[in-house]
């Protein structure tokens, strides 16, 4: 910023450059400030949240009655909330390990082979995650109860969200494989190591991390979806379902407070990760919804 | 390793998956058998129910009808006054106002991004990503708390004294969920921006700039068409979501506006209508396929996601 800011002295010459340079100046300015207007605009609701979370009166600011810790301690003596959230962090692993088995092999499979209609297979191998969850959702309900006779719970919220995490992995692998140089697998194949050993010494640690990104994701997928999980859930209650009914009747104190614990988790969780991998790499293109 | 059975066990393995056949059926086998039972066998289902009837058992009657296509626009009146059409073209509206606010909105941003590097860019990144990371559900409610009559905006300003009464626009209703829609999804655009203009090669732009463009004409004829794929797919990732929302309008409309996810779930939860539901979800899915058959004539597949 400061060696920008220096080359304004060199304007001595002609007033239509002393003119120009003003004017790279202000448009300078005004894109920080329209940035800053933007980072203001991301982070309000969430600050608001987390001040409601530690006062006394949870709902509004006004009037101010001070701050209190005594609706975290609610939250977590909630038992129903702690056992949909453990709900939660299970279907969110198993269903994230499902789609990361699939997924690497699927990626493999892009990558390293031609097939008929491959091109047909990876559009459909990216549907789940285009697709919105509100007819995913109403989709895999009716497919599971009146063509399955499946009862929606458990079971069926791990299928739909292993299908849905699916595509994440897909991407992610994907992409690092395209990148990946494959004369490395023939040197070491030339230098007499089987086929296992290449994998094992060669392959799995350039495509370890993008694995590791690509279960991160679908585990956050799942552990945030709600839409899905509210039709195919049966009775059984997982985190996003109890928060929803949370808000729709109105229990304000839990709800910011376990609101605002996730956000402070998710930013340790974020900073650590921004500082061991290229988390931004991974992100765009990876889409998902309400 | 060196024991006996695990030499046999790795020897079968080697020789099963020399073959490159095995090894495709191998990778893709999973997959497919999965797709096709979560994936393709329920979406083709939906789009067979949305030509059958249900009886009141909640058996289905296997006679092909258009009867849950009629339904949809029946009314008293004319059908562009029935709640189905007057909710779809709402859908729309919102959607396609929602990418606009996105575009117009991420593209400084992206901007700044992809010529700032360093601790900037660091912080930056972060503070975008962190509401992008954090659940869907929570940013729902952290604006459902800033709007309505006693939400955070209102009271403030009351507080303050520069209103005295509630403001309207800060209640409940379309405003509200576009807000809501746009912190959303914003992140799906500035990122797709970003990857696009992160790969600009900058001296494109100095060149016409030496060359006697003005900024306008070098932001028209140098940048855009460049970044125009990021523009494109980043445009499908917030238009289409938006389209299917279902908790952002249930929140911040609080009734009064009915967008078409939530009219479709209130007909099945509370009357099983999966007939209706289904026909009704075909409209999402055919525009969401016909959004996605436009933008293919400007971009790859390749570009939406990296594949």
């Amino acid at each position: 910023m400061a060696t920008e800011t220096d080359g304004a002295v060199d304007t001595g010459t002609l007033g239509a450059i002393f003119g120009d340079e003003q004017k790279e100046k202000i448009l300078k300015y005004s894109l920080y400030a329209i940035a800053g207007a933007l980072l203001v605009f991301l982070w309000i609701p969430l600050v608001v949240m987390v001040v409601l979370s530690f006062a006394v009166n949870a709902s509004t600011f006004f009037p101010f009655r001070g701050f209190t810790l005594a609706h975290y301690t609610a939250t977590f003596a909630d038992e129903a909330l702690m056992s949909a959230l453990w709900n939660s962090v299970q279907i969110a692993t198993i269903s994230a390990t499902i789609a990361t088995i699939l997924g690497v092999l699927a990626s493999f499979a892009l990558a390293r082979y031609d097939f008929p209609y491959k091109e047909v297979y990876r559009t459909f191998g990216i549907l789940p995650m285009v697709i919105p969850g509100v007819v995913l959702g109403i989709a895999l309900l009716i497919y599971f109860r009146t063509l399955l006779g499946v009862t929606p719970g458990f079971v069926t919220v791990v299928l739909t969200h292993s299908v849905y995490g699916f595509p994440f992995v897909l991407l992610i692998v994907t992409s690092r494989l395209y990148t990946f140089d494959e004369s490395l697998e023939e040197a070491a194949r030339d230098l007499g190591a089987d086929p296992l050993t290449v994998f094992r010494d060669v392959t799995l640690p350039v495509v370890l991390p993008a694995v590791g990104a690509g279960f991160l994701f679908a585990w956050i997928r799942s552990f945030e979806d709600f839409i899905r999980a509210f039709f195919v859930r049966g009775t059984m209650d997982v985190l996003t379902t109890s928060m929803f009914s949370m808000i729709k009747y109105g229990t304000a104190p839990k709800m910011n407070a376990i609101s605002s614990f996730i956000v402070f988790v998710i930013a340790v969780v974020l900073a650590v990760a921004m500082n061991v991998g290229n988390v931004t790499e991974y992100v765009a293109g990876t889409e998902g919804d309400s | 390793m060196s024991s006996e059975t695990g030499l046999t066990i790795r020897q079968r393995l080697l020789r099963t998956f020399s073959v490159q056949s095995r090894k495709l059926g191998l990778t893709l086998s999973p997959s497919i058998v999965w797709l096709l039972l979560l994936l393709l066998a329920p979406l083709t289902f939906m789009v067979t129910m949305s030509f059958m009837n249900v009886n009141d058992a909640y058996q289905i009657i296997w006679e092909p009808t258009l009867d849950n296509y009629g339904q949809l626009f029946a009314g008293d009146g004319p059908f562009w006054e029935t709640s189905f059409f007057q909710s779809l073209l709402l859908s729309y509206e919102i959607a396609l106002v929602t990418t606009i606010l996105s575009l117009v909105l991420a593209f400084p941003l992206a901007y700044l991004l992809a010529r700032r590097g360093g601790t900037t860019f660091k912080v930056v990144i972060f503070l975008v990503l962190l509401p992008f990371f954090t659940m869907y559900l929570v940013r729902a409610y952290s604006w459902f708390l800033m709007f309505g009559p006693s939400g955070a905006i209102n009271s403030t300003l009351i507080k303050l004294g520069l209103v005295s009464e509630p403001v309207a626009a800060f209640n409940f209703g379309k405003t509200a969920i576009i807000v809501g829609l746009t912190h959303a999804y914003f992140p799906y655009m500035l990122l797709s921006l970003y990857a696009s203009l992160d790969g600009l090669d900058f001296s494109l732009v100095e060149a016409a700039r030496d060359l006697g463009a003005s900024r306008a004409e070098t932001l028209k004829d140098v940048i855009l068409p460049l970044v125009m794929p990021g523009i494109i797919s980043g445009s499908l990732f917030v238009f289409v979501p938006s389209l299917g929302a279902f908790i952002t309008p249930r929140f911040l409309g609080q009734g009064r506006v009915l967008m078409i996810g939530q009219l479709i779930e209130e007909r099945i939860n509370s009357l099983y209508a999966i007939d209706y539901g289904s026909a009704a979800s075909m409209f999402i899915v055919v525009s969401i396929a016909l959004a996605f058959a436009v933008a293919f004539r400007y971009v790859s597949i390749e570009d939406l996601g990296g594949v």
